[in-house]
């Protein structure tokens, strides 16, 4: 529901002055002194109170203060907490900040975008082609807050709860990942922020410091096959010509060509999650065969197995 | 705080228009209503609200005062709105997000503006660093570079949906990342219509001399996934440990049973996807139906299992151990 000019127009005056204040005003004195609250105490105790919460869900820093020792409680907003500060943006770096939000999709916070873009001086007129899609899910704002304040978080990750000190985002192939140190295994740990179910509870500020040489990227495991706390073992797949090159580069790095055949290609790489690496074997279907280890392959034969008599 | 709807959206634009309006006297009104994404209408009518804002006790002098000529605007005695309000977490990050974005996108200038204006972002406003990795398979500099060229070029592209390499042209208009994938959305004149081509599946790319005349296009990353009417649909059941599914694909419909499996309605363009994705399911899914998708799983899995049988008895004749 839109809100009529009215409104509007006391919840800015209401901003107006309690930016203006130096001292804590009282509701009693607000609703008195600006334009546009009901007479009745009900009403404009009511009225007061949404108001409050229009400017608060704005992030506008409103404050409570209790007034000398009369037990009263005031309110204000402290300009140094409310205004932007400067940043020193020169046009043209105004101008790729535009350009930047308009090509990128980021899902449910991409009206923020826009919204920080206003602050800075407006939006982009020119068409932007889009660039890249990132949605962004909902925890990932509270665990970026808690990152600045330095505060440590508790949320429930795949069914299980977690108490991390958030030391950095990062984003690979297209997912979101909170990277800290969790607590409970006293380990640095990745968590993908759209697994996180409810709400992100915030500690006090302050609780931890990151280390200086810190990057959150080098935690975030993409490769599922080296996700899990098996043994490590050295796998080697057979994979037709047309298809090694796909593999490899899913591979990265680590992964090698011990063998060229007519006809094939065998690749040697360490895995750590057996289950996730026969998910991404049979993902090239009968392109691929795992040779070695021996358990390894009786594990797909089984698992193929299973599948053609649970069908039948 | 989470990322709620946003809250008066009439509010947050006046409160970032005032300051801008004051630190740019004179403005043009086209200009401000470009800037502020919304028609000169609408910023007349935000125009005539900040008329009316002022502090106790609202004598003439503790109103704002808006000089507006028609086409030109100053607004004086705002100094309670002489800055806009800070960024929220959620604003933030989205800039930050956006930014670092771009700058991974392989060919950005990791010294230009936006680079230096997201340090500057980070620096004022404490933010925490943020890294994006946006991949970079190997053909992407040579696709985006015939995309800026509206160069038509042929590609070797390989179907995961049909497992068949094909030969095709090709004129490319739009490249982009979605769900952790490059894709080129392009002309293709083997099909005839636009088609949307994965990067990393381009096996190899050789130009042809041609250029082609791009057309506007209305390819939205953001709905690449759409199923074509025409695309079979394909019911199964799923047991609780793969309920992901319903979430992870476009799903047409999901009914959950009493002991917590799921029955959805999935529309299948390409057989060898469904194979794969039967196979890493394994046995906690089942089709239900139709019937000509009954036998696929077994199918696929009894192709493979012929692979793994062919190399067993190839070892078998020829000595070599099996280890």
């Amino acid at each position: 529901m839109p809100d009529a000019p009215s409104r509007i127009e006391r919840v800015l005056n209401l901003l107006a002055l309690l930016l203006d204040t130096r001292v804590p005003l009282t509701r009693e004195d607000i609703v008195r002194e600006v334009a546009g609250y009901p007479p009745q105490v009900s009403a404009n105790r009511r009225a007061f109170e949404r108001d409050k919460e229009t400017l608060r869900g704005m992030g506008v820093p409103l404050t409570t203060e209790s007034i000398g020792d009369t037990g009263e409680v005031g309110y204000r907003v402290r300009p140094d907490d409310y205004y932007l500060p400067d940043l020193g943006l020169s046009p043209e770096e105004t101008a790729a900040l535009r350009v930047a939000v308009s090509a990128v999709a980021l899902g449910d916070v991409t009206a923020q975008g826009e919204g920080a873009l206003m602050k800075l001086g407006g939006l982009t007129t020119e068409v932007v082609a889009p660039i890249a899609s990132l949605p962004i899910a909902p925890a990932l704002a509270t665990l970026f807050d808690a990152f600045r304040h330095r505060a440590v978080v508790r949320f429930t990750h795949r069914g299980r709860v977690r108490t991390l000190e958030p030391w950095g985002l990062s984003s690979t192939r297209g997912r979101w990942y909170v990277v800290g140190f969790d607590r409970d295994r006293a380990a640095v740990r990745a968590f993908r922020a759209d697994r996180i179910e409810g709400d992100v509870e915030v500690g006090p500020a302050d609780a931890f410091t990151v280390p200086d040489d810190f990057r959150p990227d080098d935690h975030v495991q993409s490769r599922p096959w080296l996700m899990g706390d098996d043994a490590p073992v050295a796998a080697r797949v057979r994979v037709d010509h047309g298809h090694a090159d796909a593999m490899l580069a899913e591979f990265g790095a680590d992964a090698a060509v011990v063998d060229e055949q007519p006809d094939a290609a065998v690749i040697e790489v360490a895995i750590t999650n057996r289950a996730a690496f026969r998910v991404f074997v049979l993902g090239f279907l009968d392109h691929a065969e795992v040779l070695e280890p021996q358990a390894l392959r009786d594990d797909i034969v089984a698992w193929l197995e299973s599948v053609v008599k649970g069908a039948s | 705080m989470s990322p709620r709807a946003v809250a008066g959206p009439e509010i947050q634009r006046i409160l970032a228009l005032v300051p801008w309006i004051v630190a740019h006297p004179g403005v043009a009104k086209t200009e401000l209503a470009q800037r502020f994404g919304v028609t000169v209408e609408q910023l007349d009518a935000d125009l005539l609200l900040v008329l009316m804002i002022g502090i106790p006790p609202y004598s003439p002098g503790d109103y704002l005062d808006v000089i507006d000529d028609g086409e030109h605007v100053t607004i004086r005695l705002a100094d309670y709105f002489r800055r806009p309000l800070r960024l929220s977490p959620a604003e933030g990050l989205a800039l930050l997000a956006a930014g670092r974005a771009v700058l991974a996108v392989p060919g950005s200038d990791p010294t230009g503006p936006l680079a230096t204006a997201l340090d500057k972002l980070e620096h004022a406003l404490e933010l925490p660093g943020l890294v994006v990795d946006v991949g970079q398979p190997e053909l992407l500099p040579r696709v985006r570079d015939a995309v800026a060229r509206h160069e038509r070029i042929e590609i070797d592209y390989w179907s995961a949906g049909r497992d068949e390499t094909t030969t095709r042209t090709i004129d490319p208009t739009l490249v982009f990342f979605a769900t952790g994938e490059w894709y080129v959305s392009a002309f293709c004149h083997r099909a005839r219509d636009e088609r949307m081509f994965r990067v990393d599946r381009i096996r190899a790319l050789r130009a042809t001399g041609e250029s082609f005349e791009p057309a506007p296009s209305d390819t939205d990353p953001a709905e690449t996934f759409t199923p074509r009417p025409d695309d079979p649909r394909v019911t199964l059941e799923l047991t609780p440990a793969a309920a992901w599914v319903a979430e992870a694909y476009p799903t047409e419909a999901v009914t959950e049973r009493a002991d917590g499996s799921l029955e959805i309605v999935l529309a299948v363009s390409e057989r060898r996807w469904l194979e794969r994705l039967l196979l890493r399911l394994g046995p906690d899914a089942r089709i239900v139906g139709p019937s000509e998708f009954l036998g696929v799983a077994t199918g696929a899995a009894q192709r493979i299992l012929g692979r793994y049988a062919h190399t067993r008895s190839e070892r078998l004749e020829t000595g070599r151990p099996d280890t």
